[in-house]
């Protein structure tokens, strides 16, 4: 088992793959959406790998005051239209094969989690209220995607590709632990036992495991 | 079992005062002083299409609320038609304010001004609240989350309005975990993740314990 992350930085790359205000309102995909830093193929377990996603962070807003200027910055986020919103007012949401996991609750896929609320980097300006618990199981076999939708139109005038903390570029995050081989037959085990998948557990069920094969009794000669 | 949040902002376009669902050419919205407004079906910023409620599969275990620390702001939880935060005297309050339970974490308590540009806010608040225990809504029971300011949010132009927001964090438990949660309620243990899993690897040893014995008692043939 291993601890993954992804960390995906929309303005990255070219500027034909940089996120621009014309993606505002779009949810695109953090691994092959098109921008940004992208991987090769939708992000899969195989038969033998199991995914546990522990947490989900997006780039920060602030809410503030209508009757600020444009491009006024504000705790290193700009406001891109005179609406009181600054930063991108962004939102991560995680999907299973074709299920959105956050939900409103008409039970109708919402946007995922605000950037207020999880945010990508972390400060003391910006600091999370939200913790991803119960974790979100990725099964053997399935496709897993964050998908990030910003709303703020302008938020991305001149933010250039040169990355800064605590600026309207846009980030995402995503923290992941593999189970693959062994592992993952023991995370469907526990699973199946209604016990949490984590390292910890794992270990226990590995443990179990060994402690019943070594009081099991020696075969006569 | 999922965790699930709701964000909702005094956010809507320049010609309607909510919206279902968020766009990305909002406006803050005044909300009038002093009145209760339901962050879900309030008439004000981003709403969903019908009150928040559980059906009879689902339960859901409210773990968190805040809301801006600014203009007064508080969010009061209410059950069908019981408020949850009270007075001593059990008389109404607003509920939890904002400076208790600020949203964003780390945000300031400085709304009314054009801090921007002031540059005026120098505080990064922390959560002195947490709600513990939860709030459980149970099946069929309807709930809202009321968001109140105390100041008005128009400054002095008409576009001057301040922006204000909330947020509940839950887990909401459908199907068969609706149904352990309920038991775990009649049991009095507390509903958490944890709790649902303790109780599905119970009965899983009770059915290997029941098909042992069941074995043992026809003679070692299953």
């Amino acid at each position: 088992m291993r601890s993954q992350i992804y960390a995906w930085n929309g303005q990255s790359g070219t500027a034909a793959s940089s996120w621009t205000n014309t993606n505002t309102g779009t949810a695109v995909s953090i691994f092959i959406g098109g921008f940004g830093n992208n991987i090769t193929k939708p992000a899969e377990t195989t038969a033998t790998q199991f995914v546990v996603i522990e947490d989900v962070a997006v780039s920060p807003t602030a809410f503030l005051n209508s009757g600020d200027a444009v491009s006024t910055a504000y705790r290193g986020l700009v406001n891109g239209a005179e609406n009181g919103v600054f930063g991108n007012r962004a939102y991560i949401q995680v999907r299973i094969n074709t299920t959105d996991y956050f939900l409103d609750p008409d039970n109708v896929g919402n946007d995922g989690i605000p950037g207020a609320a999880s945010p990508y980097p972390r400060s003391t300006n910006f600091q999370p209220c939200f913790n991803l618990y119960p974790d979100v199981y990725v099964l053997p076999g399935q496709v897993f995607d964050a998908l990030v939708t910003t709303y703020q139109n302008g938020a991305f005038d001149g933010a250039g590709t040169a990355p800064a903390l605590e600026s309207s570029t846009l980030y995402a995050f995503m923290k992941y632990t593999l189970y693959d081989g062994p592992d993952a037959l023991i995370a469907n085990k526990l699973l199946e036992m209604g016990i949490s998948i984590n390292p910890g557990n794992v270990d226990w069920y590995k443990r179990t495991l060994i402690q019943s094969q070594t009081a099991a009794p020696m075969p006569t000669a | 079992m999922r965790s699930q949040v709701y964000e909702w902002s005094n956010l809507a376009t320049a010609t309607a005062t909510s919206t279902l669902r968020r766009t990305t050419d909002a406006v803050p919205q005044l909300v009038p002083v002093n009145r209760e407004y339901d962050i879900f079906i309030g008439g004000i910023g981003n709403n969903i299409t019908k009150p928040a409620e559980t059906t009879a599969t689902q339960f859901v275990v409210i773990e968190d609320i805040a809301c801006s620390a600014y203009m007064g702001g508080a969010v009061q939880v209410r059950i069908n038609t019981t408020d949850y935060f009270q007075n001593p005297d059990v008389t109404d309050q607003s509920g939890v304010p904002g400076l208790a339970s600020p949203y964003p974490r780390g945000s300031s308590d400085v709304g009314g001004a054009l801090i921007a540009v002031a540059q005026v806010d120098t505080v990064q608040l922390l959560k002195s609240f947490d709600l513990y225990p939860d709030i459980y809504v149970l099946p069929g029971q309807v709930f809202q989350i009321l968001y109140s300011c105390a100041t008005a949010l128009a400054g002095a132009a008409a576009s001057n309005t301040v922006v204000v927001s909330a947020f509940v964090k839950y887990t909401l438990y459908d199907g068969p975990d609706a149904l352990i949660a309920n038991k775990l309620l009649e049991l009095g243990v507390t509903i958490n993740p944890n709790n649902v899993d303790w109780y599905k690897r119970t009965l899983i040893e009770q059915q290997q314990r029941s098909r042992v014995a069941a074995v043992a008692t026809n003679g070692g043939s299953a």
